[in-house]
């Protein structure tokens, strides 16, 4: 009279059959894409960015940047992603391949980023940004990234990475705002963003 | 159900050997539930401090900026963290301990491991709260600990889980309950999930897009197989055990379980809807999102009818109102979510505060308060003490619910308005932020009430346990007296006050 | 790809033949019977069908017991 063994293997098979087909199914058949596309000459790297861009995905995570931009792209007829010129493509598994982690996020209190690095290629306009969104973009709800940079005196001539403000807004005579390398890094990983190529082949 | 032409000395007798059973099943629950709940109500505190936090950030973003440990995007993560598995896992654990106790009619297992456990859980806590304000967290919702962090929780779950198995392994009651199924199915289930969840995205860092579809399977099994059976489990406990009255339908109950087991499994993928992942990896996600209508329209039923006829016991009984709430929300956020799986609504919804006021519902207007309820029927069983303050308690219940309906209404308006103009390209993004202000500044204000009903509840719980208030009668706490042995028991109701 | 669908498909036959067979198993062990017993095991002698177990502390409905030998 023991329905003990009975339970388990009803919830044990249940999950079972959901790991199966949500977790080792999608790993099994994107883990043979890889290897796929490590195989051919023109594919894809295997880790798109290197060097400083990588160390600032580690500065985005770190910071929870994920929490408001989302980094993937709707297809044409499925909301307005597209129209909003966050890319001209829906995004695909062929685009996040290898990235650790990866950050595809869930809310849009900030625009997409999945093709930042197309749309926005200056990397004095990002580093205002992160310091005080405000500057670049009135009304923005963007917190400011104050830690990332440095507010020193000028010694002998302004450092060529100073940041250079709007009058306005504009520090204290003699001194300066410049980044640290997390900022360095993180704009480098803002401006290496883009998955826009067009596919080689259709996506699954 | 005692025959009246038994004579009343084998009644009472028979009477004195359940309450005595009883006694002593609640005092080997007592130091493990009671650690889990301390645990619990600290971390509630702290995450509610994290969520006003975050909460005021998003309106007023500069306010109290500066370190980077206060950066939204860290305080975000640490929020969701502290309530999930500081409050609402160690509530749910404690809750599971106690009723699995109870339902099987016998004693705890291993209360000292458990105490272990409790220390360990809460150790856990400690450095991965730390770890993601440090700026260590994984930026993997609902996986933001640090590899630090989840070893104590898994080694702390194992624990959980023999206990509460090897318990039910000796149960002197032969029939299962409902309830224990869900439990059952819970404390296999959460580990499992934990685990490979870790593992693969953690440990062994599967990256891409698998990454995201493991993450979201998880996340949405804590929801579905941890709190919501623990939440559904403990209702069709202490419905009936407050009413009096038994579950309308048994066989409902049954199909109630195993159509959640089925079905709940696959939905977790519907939170990637629109995404990378392959089509029909997706649609099987809304389907399993969809069927789910079965086992929440089954459960809404059989708790609807099993109170119909008793709502005035509302009136008077404090665990009842926060389980009726809970369950209520229970059907309502399910339905809420089948529909939101559905891609012409998802379209609208995703990457909007309509999500965050759906997620809200789930974890808060309907796990939450079915655990406040079912640790104001616990604890003093447990301490052998009553609730300081009938108005606290009110206060609390009113607080809470009146908090997080206006919660719910402010963002699910803000969020489909969100969603509808991100879907014209002609609406500036900025202007959309705009909008959204006015419904996160009543959000502020809803979580500043909420605030305030946990505080009640926080003094309560610490008034409990120093004894403040009066002393809990009834047989219970009557038959653990030293003495119950050699006194004699009058048998009306006046003899039963004592 | 085919590999998926093969797991996929394989592991919905698995479980469907899991949930049979536990509700066969259920109903041939009695467990499927008597459901009026099932929903009931929670009550006992000293915490009868009819008896409310729950209330405001300090009021005073705080311990109500049924009158003796009368149920709701």
């Amino acid at each position: 009279m023991n329905q003990g063994p009975t339970i388990f293997l009803g919830v044990f098979l249940t999950f079972a059959s959901a790991w199966l087909g949500l977790v080792v199914a999608p790993y099994v058949q994107f883990e043979a894409q890889r290897s796929q596309n490590a195989a051919k000459v023109d594919a894809p790297p295997e880790t798109p960015m290197e060097g400083l861009a990588a160390q600032g995905r580690q500065v985005y995570r770190a910071n929870g940047c994920v929490y408001c931009h989302s980094q993937q792209i709707r297809p044409e007829n499925f909301g307005s992603d597209i129209a909003r010129g966050w890319g001209p493509r829906r995004t695909v598994a062929q685009d996040y391949v290898g990235e650790r982690p990866v950050m595809l996020g869930t809310m849009r209190t900030g625009p997409d980023l999945a093709n930042i690095g197309t749309r926005q290629t200056s990397a004095a306009w990002h580093h205002l940004h992160l310091y005080n969104s405000r500057i670049t973009s009135p009304g923005s709800i963007m917190p400011r990234f104050t830690f990332l940079y440095e507010q020193r005196k000028v010694v002998g001539q302004r450092s060529s990475a100073a940041l250079t403000f709007p009058p306005e807004w504009d520090v204290k005579p003699g001194y300066e705002v410049v980044p640290t390398n997390e900022a360095k890094a993180l704009v480098a990983y803002l401006l290496a963003m883009d998955r826009s190529r067009p596919l080689e082949e259709p996506g699954p | 159900m005692s025959d009246q032409t038994i004579s009343t000395a084998q009644t009472e007798s028979q009477r004195q050997a359940f309450a005595r059973q009883r006694a002593a099943i609640d005092a080997s629950a007592r130091w493990p539930v009671l650690g889990f709940f301390t645990g619990s109500v600290v971390w509630l505190l702290v995450g509610t401090g994290l969520a006003l936090l975050a909460s005021i950030k998003l309106h007023s973003p500069e306010f109290l900026d500066g370190p980077s440990w206060l950066t939204f995007g860290r305080i975000r993560p640490a929020h969701l963290n502290t309530v999930a598995y500081g409050w609402a896992s160690q509530a749910g654990i404690g809750v599971t301990l106690w009723s699995m106790a109870r339902l099987s009619r016998t004693e705890l297992r291993y209360p000292r491991l458990l105490m272990f456990a409790v220390l360990l859980w809460n150790i856990g806590m400690l450095v991965g709260t730390i770890g993601i304000l440090a700026g260590e967290g994984t930026s993997i919702e609902w996986l933001e600990f640090p590899a630090f962090a989840p070893p104590f929780f898994a080694l702390a779950f194992a624990i959980v889980t023999v206990s509460t198995m090897v318990t039910f392994s000796n149960r002197r009651e032969p029939h299962v309950y409902v309830t224990q199924w869900y439990l059952i199915g819970a404390v296999f289930w959460f580990p499992w999930l934990y685990t490979a969840a870790n593992l693969l995205v953690i440990y062994a860092s599967v990256s891409g897009v698998s990454q995201a579809s493991i993450n979201w399977w998880y996340a949405h099994n804590v929801l579905g197989l941890w709190m919501t059976p623990i939440g559904v489990g403990s209702t069709y406990y202490l419905l009936p055990k407050v009413l009096g009255r038994p579950i309308y339908s048994y066989q409902l109950s049954l199909l109630g379980f195993w159509s959640l087991a089925l079905f709940y499994n696959w939905a977790g993928v519907h939170h990637l809807i629109g995404g990378p992942l392959p089509a029909w990896l997706i649609t099987l996600s809304i389907v399993g999102s969809v069927m789910m209508l079965i086992p929440v329209i089954t459960v809404a039923i059989n708790h609807h009818m099993t109170v119909l006829g008793s709502f005035r016991q509302l009136r008077y009984s404090p665990t009842l109102r926060f389980i009726v709430f809970g369950a209520m929300s229970y059907s309502a956020v399910s339905i809420q979510g089948s529909l939101q799986s559905l891609r012409t609504i998802n379209e609208v919804t995703h990457f909007t505060h309509y999500t965050v006021a759906h997620a809200h519902m789930g974890a808060y207007a309907f796990f939450t308060m079915i655990m406040f309820g079912s640790i104001y029927y616990i604890v003093p069983r447990l301490t052998g003490w009553e609730w300081a303050a009938g108005g606290l308690i009110s206060f609390h219940f009113w607080s809470t619910s009146v908090g997080v309906l206006v919660y719910f209404i402010a963002l699910t308006f803000g969020g489909w308005y969100q969603g509808l103009d991100l879907n014209r390209a002609d609406v500036p993004f900025m202007t959309i932020v705009r909008n959204t202000l006015p419904y996160l500044q009543v959000r502020s204000w809803a979580g500043i009430l909420m605030a305030a009903g946990h505080l009640a509840f926080a003094a309560l719980f610490v008034m409990n346990l120093l004894h403040i208030g009066k002393q809990r009668s009834g047989p219970t706490l009557f038959f653990d007296r030293p003495d119950a042995a050699t006194l004699t028991v009058i048998g009306d109701a006046s003899g039963r006050t004592v | 790809m085919t590999l998926a669908y093969i797991v996929i498909f394989a592991s919905f036959v698995l479980f469907a033949i899991s949930v049979v067979f536990a509700l066969g198993w259920a109903m041939s062990h009695g467990q499927m019977q008597n459901f009026q017993r099932g929903a009931t095991a929670i009550f006992d002698p000293d915490e009868p069908l009819g008896t409310r177990t729950d209330s405001f502390p300090g009021s005073a409905t705080h311990v109500e017991p049924p009158p003796e030998g009368s149920h709701e």
